[in-house]
């Protein structure tokens, strides 16, 4: 069970605030999203998917059942990750829908694969609704294949190819007004948060398997975006460890290797990625302006919880107990 | 400190007022005390008849003379006239006889008092909250009968009894699955009381924290019995500072009245509509610095609060687990829940009404609470994710008004002629764009373009199957309720008022209010 079931103690204790709600960052990693349940199948199961048979281990999905399938219609399912990666499934864009008998349409890969489930993934709905959320994901993405670093490289596009976008039908992000500033301040690492389609994947690499607590979610809404958790504005301004990590799972060109910015773009003379935008920051740094790790615990983060304790005489007491 | 109650005082007077009116409420109760010292007299929770506050209610010789509105002088005089043994009848509302002693509001027979039913609201107005004589003159504490846990999931499994509001985990859905699944699962339980609800028309868990937290609590100490839970969390809304004073007060006095309680902690999240979302409060209860629906299933009944079993229910959804449990159930029809349901009523000039209406009620039977003498173009049904209708005569059942396209967060809106309910749908989307957690495209990125293509409308484009498709989409593929719900506004308005939608493509606003 949970690790944290240790059920004498009062629940706030796992709240760390301390001076205006700042923790020092090495107490907690605090990627600003939610603590998923697991959910992998407990038992192995076998599944019927457009009228075939597929068995499936124990700790599974149903999109693992479609990969091992020849399916009839084409399931995007562009957020997933492989899930043995310790990355996902965030199932935020919903391009993996599929109807089942059992409990309507589902996302596939985030799913249990249960015994004896029936899968069509043809079915209207399913379909109707991978296709609008993929045309969604557009809709919010500054479409600029030809000068993208990620370009032929990039699960969006591939997956747009795929699913036969010709035009999605709520158009494309392309308001040079409303784009967010590049970020070209790490000589590693450029951030384009226009072409983010909030996977999540980067913060987990970096949060989940790198344990470098750098990359948060943050914001809510139209706002929501990655940030970073000493809320700093830039990555060269960040504790980033330059890994890389982030860049390998980005499914899109939001995280581009500076070496590789321009290296799958058509060249276009004076047409660049950099001025599609417009807006660049941190631009300016020529050298990182603190040190990285070691010093990482000298960063403040926020994570002040959003609840707040009522004083009751059993709080008390509760804290009371936790004391000794 | 078992506090002395007011049931049985005679005579008596209580300032009925809820965290609107609290302090007009103890302005009242000073200047009533020091006019007399022979007289009982108390602060009692709201009645939920917001428009009535502070309500005074005067009692003497089995008999109760109600005092809408009441200045400081009014309930002096009040006092003065039972001090003289004489009922103070001028200006009030309504005179009620009842048998003396009695342990519920008596309740006027016309006036806005009169609507409905009170049998989850009978303390509201009349106990004192927190007094543990007052809650024992109406019956004993559940909690402590539980012995038989699966005794009591099965008296609940009997009734039918479904989740009440947004903010229950088990909302329509049949409580006694997931006090089952809850037991079954591996890790020790929890249980949430859920009455974070921040949107301002849905004011009835707060009432209930507020006028009724020993029964509130009774039940959700009953559901920690039942389950073998370690820890109940009440969680409040940050704005509501009456209902988590009131609420903590309760903890300290069901305390020292059980032998083994369970740990109580009140905690109060962020006045957000969003933080109410089941997943969301889980949350919030963590100690998460940021709110993000979690995915599901597994749903909380399974893996909740770090991971352990955990309900998540609402104080309108416990007070209805109390009467279960302490009267039983009259009619064992487990097919279709037949308790009572609370609405609050709202609309231009109509003050905030609450009302409990029957299985057998229509709608309509809450408009006579209030006074709107318009004619009634609409009401939205459900709160701010509520549909519209014209008419209020669908009954007051989950599955009617769910089959009716409309919301079942117990809110109803009244809408007179000059609504545009273009207007009114673009509102609702607009709210869905801005206050959506972000985690899901389908709502984050399906509200904007959701208020986009209502905004072209204005601008000569009414793409009325493209809409459709939209929240289609959004209604089957978002992860939480929030997305699933965000449309209903919209298709509603569209499916009762489509001309007036093609009017504005025509440049024209039939209720003459968009420019
Ligand atoms: S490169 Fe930096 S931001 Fe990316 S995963 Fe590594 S440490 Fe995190
Ligand atoms: S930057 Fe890339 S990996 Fe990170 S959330 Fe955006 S699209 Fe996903
Ligand atoms: S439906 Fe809306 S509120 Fe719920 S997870 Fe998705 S974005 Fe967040
Ligand atoms: S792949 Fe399933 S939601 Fe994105």
């Amino acid at each position: 069970m949970s690790s944290n079931s240790d059920t004498s103690d009062p629940i706030w204790e796992d709240t760390r605030g301390t001076d205006d709600g700042r923790s020092w960052i090495d107490e907690t990693i605090a990627p600003g999203t939610a603590t998923d349940p697991d959910v992998e199948s407990g038992d192995s199961a076998t599944v019927t998917i457009d009228g075939r048979s597929v068995t499936l281990d124990a700790g599974s999905v149903l999109l693992d059942g479609l990969e091992r399938t020849e399916t009839e219609g084409y399931v995007p399912a562009l957020c997933s990750y492989d899930h043995n990666e310790r990355i996902g499934p965030r199932s935020e864009c919903r391009t993996c829908m599929v109807e089942t008998e059992e409990y309507g349409v589902v996302p596939s890969c985030s799913f249990p694969a249960e015994e004896g489930m029936t899968v069509h993934t043809d079915a209207d709905e399913a379909s109707e609704a991978r296709d609008v959320n993929l045309d969604l994901l557009l809709s919010n993405h500054n479409l600029r294949c030809t000068t993208c670093g990620k370009n032929g490289r990039c699960e969006l596009q591939h997956v747009s190819i795929e699913n036969g976008v010709e035009e999605p039908r709520y158009g494309v992000f392309d308001d040079r007004e409303e784009y967010e500033p590049m970020d070209d301040s790490s000589p590693f690492i450029q951030i384009d948060r226009n072409k983010c389609i909030l996977c999540n994947r980067c913060v987990e690499a970096c949060n989940d398997v790198q344990v470098a607590g750098v990359l948060r979610m943050e914001g809510s809404g139209g706002d929501t975006r990655i940030g970073f958790q000493n809320t700093e504005e830039t990555m060269m301004e960040s504790t980033c460890v330059s890994c890389g990590h982030c860049v390998t799972v980005c499914p899109t060109g939001a995280l581009v290797e500076q070496g590789l910015v321009d290296s799958s773009t058509i060249p276009l003379p004076g047409f660049t990625h950099k001025n599609s935008i417009g807006k660049i920051v941190g631009g300016e740094f020529t050298e990182k302006p603190r040190n990285a790790t070691p010093m990482i615990e000298e960063e403040y983060t926020e994570n002040d919880p959003v609840v707040e304790v009522v004083e009751t005489r059993s709080n008390e007491r509760l804290a009371g107990e936790g004391d000794d | 400190m078992t506090e002395a109650g007011i049931i049985g005082a005679d005579p008596a007077v209580r300032i009925a007022v809820g965290g609107d009116t609290r302090t007009t409420g103890e302005e009242l109760l000073r200047s009533v005390r020091e006019t007399s010292a022979s007289v009982m007299v108390a602060e009692v929770g709201a009645t939920g008849l917001r428009g009535l506050e502070p309500l005074v209610l005067a009692t003497l010789d089995g008999e109760t003379a109600f005092l809408p509105r009441c200045s400081v002088e009014r309930a002096q005089s009040a006092v003065e006239a039972l001090d003289d043994g004489s009922l103070p009848t001028g200006g009030a509302m309504a005179v009620v006889e009842h048998e003396p002693g009695i342990g519920r509001l008596p309740t006027p027979s016309d006036g806005p008092l009169a609507a409905g039913e009170r049998t989850v609201l009978s303390a509201c107005g009349w106990a004192m909250p927190t007094s543990v004589e007052d809650y024992r003159a109406v019956g004993a504490f559940v909690a402590p009968d539980v012995e038989a846990p699966d005794e009591a999931t099965a008296r609940l499994d009997e009734a039918g009894l479904r989740g009440r509001g947004r903010c229950d985990a088990a909302t329509d859905g049949a409580i006694a699955d997931r006090w089952a699944t809850a037991r079954e699962a591996e890790g020790d339980p929890a249980v949430v009381v859920n009455a974070n609800e921040a949107d301002p028309r849905a004011t009835m868990d707060r009432l209930l924290l507020e006028s009724a937290p020993l029964a509130v609590l009774d039940a959700a100490l009953a559901a920690g019995y039942a389950l073998d839970a370690t820890n109940v969390l009440v969680y409040c809304n940050e704005a509501d500072s009456l209902a988590h004073e009131r609420a903590s007060e309760a903890v300290a006095v069901l305390e020292d009245e059980l032998d083994e309680p369970i740990p109580i902690e009140v905690l109060a999240g962020p006045d957000e509509y969003k933080a109410g979302e089941t997943t969301m409060a889980i949350e919030a209860l963590e100690g998460n610095h940021r709110l993000e629906a979690r995915l599901r299933p597994p749903y909380p009944s399974e893996e909740g609060l770090h991971g352990r079993p955990t309900l998540v229910h609402t104080p309108r959804t416990l007070v209805q687990v109390d009467e279960v449990l302490s009267k039983g159930d009259g009619d064992h029809d487990a097919a279709a829940d037949r308790r009572t349901r609370l609405f609050t009523v709202h609309g231009d000039d109509v003050p905030s009404t609450t009302v409990e209406l029957s299985a057998d009620d229509d709608l309509s039977a809450a408009r006579e609470a209030v006074p709107f003498d318009d004619h009634l173009k609409a009401a939205c049904v459900g709160g701010v994710f509520g549909g519209l209708t014209r008419s209020l005569d669908v009954p007051a059942r989950a599955n009617a008004l769910s089959a009716a396209g409309l919301g079942t967060n117990g809110v109803i809106e009244l809408f007179g002629d000059e609504q545009c309910m273009v207007a009114f749908a673009g509102d609702r989307a607009a709210f869905g764009e801005t206050e959506n957690c972000g985690r899901c495209v389908p709502c984050r990125e399906g509200t904007k373009q959701l208020t986009e293509m209502l905004r072209d409308v204005y601008h000569g484009e009414y793409a009325s199957e493209k809409l459709r498709e939209l929240m289609r989409v959004m209604t089957n593929t978002s992860i939480c309720s929030f997305g699933e719900d965000a449309p209903r506004p919209v298709r509603t308005a569209m499916n009762e008022f489509e001309p007036e939608f093609r009017a504005h493509a025509d440049g024209r606003c039939p209720a003459g209010t968009c420019k």
